[in-house]
């Protein structure tokens, strides 16, 4: 029987097939818990009160990465305070306003581009504009500045893909009303897409928290030295988390850089896990006041 | 060829349900062999689901559930041990909008045989040129095999389809609304061509037109709101029907 | 944009016009001597060449087998459960795949292979193929979703498997969508500068196998530009390595557009 041998032949092909798919795919989230248990595994023993608040060492052991996890924050919340405008509104217009055309397309094209250039060339970029040709040397501005064009795409599309899940019907209910179109915008349709909207941010804020490439060479690789371990000056040097376990591994003189380094990945792992459930607990809270669900 | 009534396929006590929808309750009938069957009704009636019953498509969808019995030659297609892959072999599936596949015209037609191990390319050209001709579409693709299926036109798409499922040489054909959404010139001959396949195949397929049922079946079954209400000879369906419901339908009182 | 552009192409251009370097140097020779004027990064094209290569052949894939997974057999409930571990992976900094790659899987490469450092071509492919999977996967995913469900009824209901008519009929439909994939996935592996710099053991030397140290353009520029002097050779060199990665950036986005537009 040709038939039945082929029959079972295909079947087993299939159940191969899915076998082996299957097994990719829980790989993952095999992949992903060792990665977590790993670097808790490593990190644990070196996080401290101490570790986590004091600053940072040059030569001898004992340095923490408390000036480190505030700049993060710090370059953090200034990008988001130069991105979020700016890409709301470019969002908005492309959503609801543009209509296609060279001029669109032109848009939609530069940030597809601006999306897809590696950030350790935004980095050089960074470094021409706010290090060399302006003068202000390495700045947590500069830093937050170059993240910001790096940025702006990711968070423009954000803010239109969650225009889109508006369906348009409220649109036109609020038009219907002789509301103008700006009005039914910033009454209407924000409003409803402020969960994913919100989601999209703080996933893209985690995404900027861990930025390195672009950060070392426009905000510098070393905390303000002599001043005030938390240091608001936005002219002053300001070196991140990430970009400090990056140093100390690659350029750092200290004994214990594996231990700094154990203590840093850890922190970065566990921010990225705050952020990442936050923006989920967030947006599922606000979807929730929203449709009184 | 057979002209007394075989069994074909029998259902008994078919029960569908979409989560908690239940959307088929307790239709049984029998399909004679090489006859054209009508499921007809109002949309909504379920006389989709019962269709997709007939070949087990809704294993491909989660959260709904089949019960009762659907048997093959006699074979109970729900069987724990029969492969749902075998079944849809022989009871091959039309859908309401032609779905050809992005390849090329020879291509489609010969996906069926391929997969189920034809090799040859002489071979699958025998068989591609056999169905197409089968399906009436051969003198019209016959010079552009190698073009994208996509090109034909919604009729000759439909077509294809159909010579794509006769190429697998299948017992049972189901057809679920296949000229629905074709221009009345592609519907017509879309129904000559069923007249047809009659000859060879056993043919089951919904319609929303009550001509369309009455030009090319030999038996209808009228669905409503889930239920089988009532099943015959065309004929008798259409001018001496036992059910009120049926009566009301066919004259119109139904949406 | 086009300021970024133009202005990272007079950077990158300088070398070639201040410094009177022959293009042909930079790109095809081996030898970087930026000191004796002789800046060929032949050693980084390749290297980001070949760890990408190596990344695309493991993580790609694996990432689309993934992808097929979540759209076609994952059960709905296990698919929303993978999503969110999915994000986290593309939210891990890469600093952390860097460190990761250091403190994991160079170790385990050099107790495995005798290789000296466990830095080189297969630890940097490595860390990249695991981190191009997020892209590869959700794109992947996205396209095999957006094939109407009508390809997938036809094929079953010919008695194809359902492994067939993923082969056959559901990754070919979903030809353009997986090519972005992999070219998104692509853009990603050679734009990496960090994780791979901190496992591939940066020295401007043409690898001699899969173990062996060797640099990339990103690594390079890493590397060097803190100690370079601006208006040097070497300043220069790297500006226009740079630039080379922003044109090949242009590049991948134009061949997006491209595979874009021929679905359509």
């Amino acid at each position: 029987m040709a038939t039945a041998n082929l029959a079972a032949r295909r079947r087993t092909v299939n159940n191969v097939m899915t076998g082996v798919l299957w097994a990719a795919a829980l790989s993952i989230i095999v992949l992903l818990a060792f990665f977590v248990g790993y670097i808790l595994y490593l990190g644990a023993p070196v996080i401290s009160w101490h570790f986590l608040t004091a600053p940072p060492s040059e030569l001898a052991a004992g340095g923490g990465i408390g000036p480190e996890i505030f700049n993060s924050f710090y370059i953090l919340i200034l990008t988001l305070i130069f991105t979020t405008p700016i890409a709301t509104a470019g969002g908005i217009y492309l959503q609801e306003y543009a209509r296609p055309g060279i001029f669109t397309s032109a848009v939609q094209f530069c940030a597809e581009s601006l999306a897809t250039i590696p950030s350790i060339v935004m980095g050089l970029f960074g470094l021409l504009v706010f290090v060399t040709l302006l003068h202000w040397h390495f700045t947590a501005l500069g830093g937050a500045l170059t993240l910001t064009i790096l940025n702006l795409p990711a968070l423009m599309r954000v803010t239109q893909e969650a225009l889109q899940t508006v369906p348009s019907t409220f649109r036109e209910g609020s038009m219907a009303l002789g509301a103008t179109k700006w009005q039914t915008i910033r009454r209407v349709v924000l409003p409803s897409a402020i969960a994913p909207l919100t989601t999209g941010i703080v996933l893209i804020a985690g995404r900027i928290f861990g930025e390195t490439a672009a950060l070392i060479f426009t905000a510098g690789v070393s905390v303000s030295a002599g001043r005030s371990a938390y240091d608001f000056g936005l002219f002053h040097q300001a070196e991140t988390l990430s970009v400090h376990l990056w140093y100390v591994h690659s350029e750092g003189l200290v004994p214990d850089a594996a231990q700094v380094g154990n203590g840093s990945a850890l922190v970065l792992l566990v921010m990225v896990l705050i952020f990442n459930i936050g923006a989920r607990l967030l947006g599922y809270a606000l979807h929730k006041r929203l449709t009184g669900k | 060829m057979t002209t007394t009534t075989e069994i074909k396929m029998c259902v008994e006590d078919l029960n569908v349900y979409y989560g908690s929808f239940h959307a088929i309750k307790d239709a049984s009938l029998q399909v004679p062999e090489n006859g054209v069957m009508a499921l007809i009704g109002p949309s909504g009636c379920g006389k989709s689901t019962f269709i997709r019953a007939l070949n087990r498509m809704h294993d491909l969808v989660p959260d709904v559930t089949v019960q009762g019995r659907v048997t093959l030659d006699g074979e109970d297609i729900y069987a724990k041990d029969v492969d749902p892959v075998t079944i849809r072999h022989r009871i091959g599936m039309v859908f309401q909008r032609p779905n050809p596949f992005p390849k090329s015209i020879f291509e489609n037609v010969a996906y069926g045989p391929r997969i189920h191990g034809v090799r040859s390319r002489k071979r699958l050209l025998e068989i591609a040129e056999r169905s197409l001709r089968h399906a009436a579409l051969w003198d019209e693709v016959k010079d552009r095999l190698d073009k994208s299926a996509l090109e034909l036109s919604g009729g000759q798409q439909q077509r294809l389809c159909i010579a794509r499922v006769l190429a697998v040489e299948p017992e049972v054909i189901l057809m679920d609304e296949p000229a629905s959404a074709l221009d009345p010139i592609a519907t017509s001959k879309i129904e000559d061509l069923i007249g047809d396949l009659k000859k060879d195949y056993t043919v089951v397929i919904v319609t929303h037109s009550m001509q369309q049922a009455a030009r090319i079946s030999d038996n209808t079954a009228f669905f409503l709101m889930g239920e089988l209400i009532e099943i015959g000879p065309t004929r008798d369906i259409f001018f001496k029907p036992q059910d009120k419901r049926t009566e009301d339908y066919i004259t119109g009182r139904y949406g | 944009m086009a300021a970024l552009m133009l202005y990272l192409a007079y950077m990158g251009l300088q070398l070639f016009f201040i410094d009177h370097v022959n293009p042909l140097v930079f790109l095809f020779s081996p030898n970087f001597s930026p000191d004796a004027h002789h800046p060929g990064a032949l050693v980084f094209i390749l290297g980001s060449v070949f760890v990408t290569l190596f990344a695309l052949c493991v993580g790609g894939p694996f990432g689309v087998g993934v992808g097929v997974f979540l759209s076609q057999i994952a059960p709905p409930k296990l698919a929303t459960l993978m999503k969110p571990a999915i994000e986290i992976l593309v939210g891990i900094p890469s600093v952390v795949y860097g460190w990761l790659g250091l403190t994991l899987l160079a170790p385990l490469i050099r107790h495995s292979t005798g290789s000296l450092t466990g830095f080189g071509l297969l630890t940097a492919g490595i860390v990249l193929s695991i981190m191009i999977l997020p892209t590869v996967i959700s794109l992947s995913e996205d396209a095999l979703r957006a094939v109407h469900i009508s390809m997938k009824e036809g094929s079953m209901a010919l008695g194809a498997t359902r492994w067939q008519t993923i082969w056959s009929v559901m990754l070919p439909a979903a030809r353009s969508g997986l090519t972005v994939a992999v070219i998104l996935g692509i853009a990603r592996a050679i734009g990496e500068a960090l994780a791979v710099q901190m496992v591939i053991g940066n020295s401007a030397v043409l690898p001699k196998g899969l173990l062996a140290p060797t640099a990339a353009l990103t690594t390079e520029i890493v590397t060097d530009m803190g100690s370079a002097q601006e208006g040097t050779v070497l300043y220069h060199s790297l500006f226009s390595m740079a630039f080379l990665l922003l044109l090949i950036a242009m590049a991948l986005i134009l061949g997006v557009r491209l595979a874009v537009r021929r679905s359509s």
